[in-house]
């Protein structure tokens, strides 16, 4: 059996990753660039997004985890015989990619015996969560490294995440978009929903309302899963919003007659210091099974 | 009959098959390419009128349809790039492209003859809406914003401008305006067969 290591940009909790056997090597987050926090170790989810919110002129950057943290994390699985794959956020929106196959090329010559399997899984947040997900269910299935990861990098040409955020504010303090979209965006009301395509995020469409959108983000998702529902794993993200992603939820089991069985999770900074709190995010990729029997 | 006469009713059609098509496309950037392109046959029309008739009588809708033209193709650059930056430009176009529309609605408003003020001013409103209406997202706005404009436009500038009592018999005009009208009808008519399809499209996993 294999170890899993993923950065934090999957929104696992602790609780889960501990339940899962899953090593999460934290981001890193500064408010003012010289302390550097662990994200989840040294400053929770929440405390960071309530910074975010009431402190108007913050823009906190986070930053990725260094080759050391990783060697850190794969040496002792390693020094106990154990082979790993290692799960990244997207290429596209860190460098956590280059540190993890850093570390595990350095860590290849320390130990020649054993296989590290680093994965860009071109996605974030909940959408990297659910290939996370598959990864665990096929090493906990007794499916051999190699193949899990081959089948993974096939999960990830099925994962789709789609968000929207509750205003244009974050995305303009961080650059993503100019000061006129965001001034008109927030005066209309407009909730932009954005989704990652080939690693990378970009905007869908602007829609006005919370209301609305929720309605055409579930519209969406039914029209996009409704022929292949039983081969479909499904999760619901947010930041600070745990009433609206239960009720998004239930709305959306209501569309698709079915139960979502992943937990709703919590974004995490990564993506959360561009989206802000108030977001709300959808992913679904397809189950290993339905690829397996292919 | 004068060959600049004859030029600018073959630039008149050539106008009327842009717009008409322009409003049976559904891809936002290729709709301001059609419709630029348009724009830009309307106004080698006025042109051709104005070398036929005299340039004084064409001057202001020269400057319309080269505001248009403009507007347009600025339009099909931003819209084909699609970036953050592209849509910031965009946005700070469309609000110049607005002040300007503001600017000379007023003026035509004020320079009116006092019983067609409203006219001028529903023209105004016609004109900012259309020109929001083309920015806004989705198939819809556009061709809502485009009907009520087609009818102010042949309102004000053709024979149905009866309130100044003088008929224009620009059947040009009219055909262009009708042009958009009937491919906005044939638009809803083609794709209300169309099995419904979401607002927001997601991709199959």
């Amino acid at each position: 059996m294999f170890q899993i290591i993923s950065d934090g940009g999957c929104d696992f909790t602790k609780e889960e990753a501990l339940r899962h056997n899953v090593e999460i090597v934290p981001f890193y987050v500064t408010f003012d660039g010289e302390t550097h926090l662990k994200e989840g170790v040294d400053i929770t989810n929440e405390e960071f997004f309530i910074r975010l919110s009431t402190e108007k002129n913050l823009f906190p950057k986070t930053s990725q985890p260094t080759p050391q943290d990783y060697i850190n994390a794969y040496e002792p699985y390693l020094k106990a015989g154990k082979n790993i794959i290692s799960l990244t956020i997207s290429s596209k929106l860190s460098g956590t990619y280059n540190s993890a196959t850093l570390a595990a090329n350095m860590m290849k010559e320390e130990y020649p015996n054993r296989t590290i399997l680093v994965i860009d899984s071109l996605n974030c947040a909940v959408g990297q969560g659910l290939i996370l997900r598959e990864i665990i269910k096929m090493r906990d299935n007794g499916i051999m490294i190699t193949k899990a990861a081959d089948i993974a990098k096939e999960i990830i040409k099925t994962t789709r995440i789609y968000f929207t955020l509750d205003s244009l504010e974050y995305l303009r303090r961080g650059g993503r978009v100019g000061p006129t979209t965001a001034f008109v965006g927030n005066l209309l009301g407009l909730r932009p929903v954005l989704h990652i395509v080939d690693g990378a995020v970009e905007q869908l469409e602007s829609v006005q309302g919370k209301k609305k959108v929720l309605q055409l983000m579930e519209d969406g998702i039914v029209d996009a899963l409704k022929d292949d529902l039983h081969n479909v794993s499904l999760c619901i993200g947010h930041i600070l919003r745990n009433d609206d992603a239960i009720a998004f939820k239930a709305s959306i089991e209501g569309a698709l007659g079915t139960k979502i069985t992943n937990p709703i999770a919590e974004i995490d900074a990564t993506i959360g210091t561009h989206a802000g709190p108030g977001a709300l995010a959808v992913a679904y990729c397809k189950k290993y099974e339905s690829l397996v029997r292919r | 009959m004068n060959t600049w006469f004859i030029v600018a009713q073959i630039l008149g059609v050539i106008t009327i098959i842009f717009e008409f098509a322009s409003y049976q496309i559904k891809d936002k950037s290729k709709y301001f390419r059609t419709t630029g392109i348009g724009s830009f046959f309307w106004l080698t029309m006025f042109f051709s009128i104005g070398m036929a008739t005299g340039m004084d009588t064409q001057l202001s809708l020269m400057v319309a349809a080269s505001y248009s033209t403009i507007r347009n193709l600025v339009f099909w650059r931003i819209f084909s790039k699609n970036t953050p930056q592209s849509k910031e430009l965009g946005l700070n176009f469309l609000l110049v492209m607005i002040g300007v529309a503001l600017v000379a609605g007023t003026l035509s408003v004020i320079n009116a003859p006092e019983q067609v003020r409203w006219l001028h001013a529903l023209g105004m409103v016609a004109a900012l809406s259309f020109v929001i209406g083309q920015y806004l997202p989705g198939v819809h706005y556009v061709r809502i914003t485009v009907t009520f404009y087609a009818l102010i436009v042949m309102l004000t500038q053709t024979p149905l401008n009866i309130l100044y009592g003088d008929f224009r018999w620009n059947i040009m005009g009219i055909l262009i305006e009708l042009a958009k009208i009937s491919s906005v009808i044939i638009f809803y008519l083609r794709f209300a067969k169309d099995p419904k399809k979401p607002q927001l499209q997601f991709a199959k996993p």
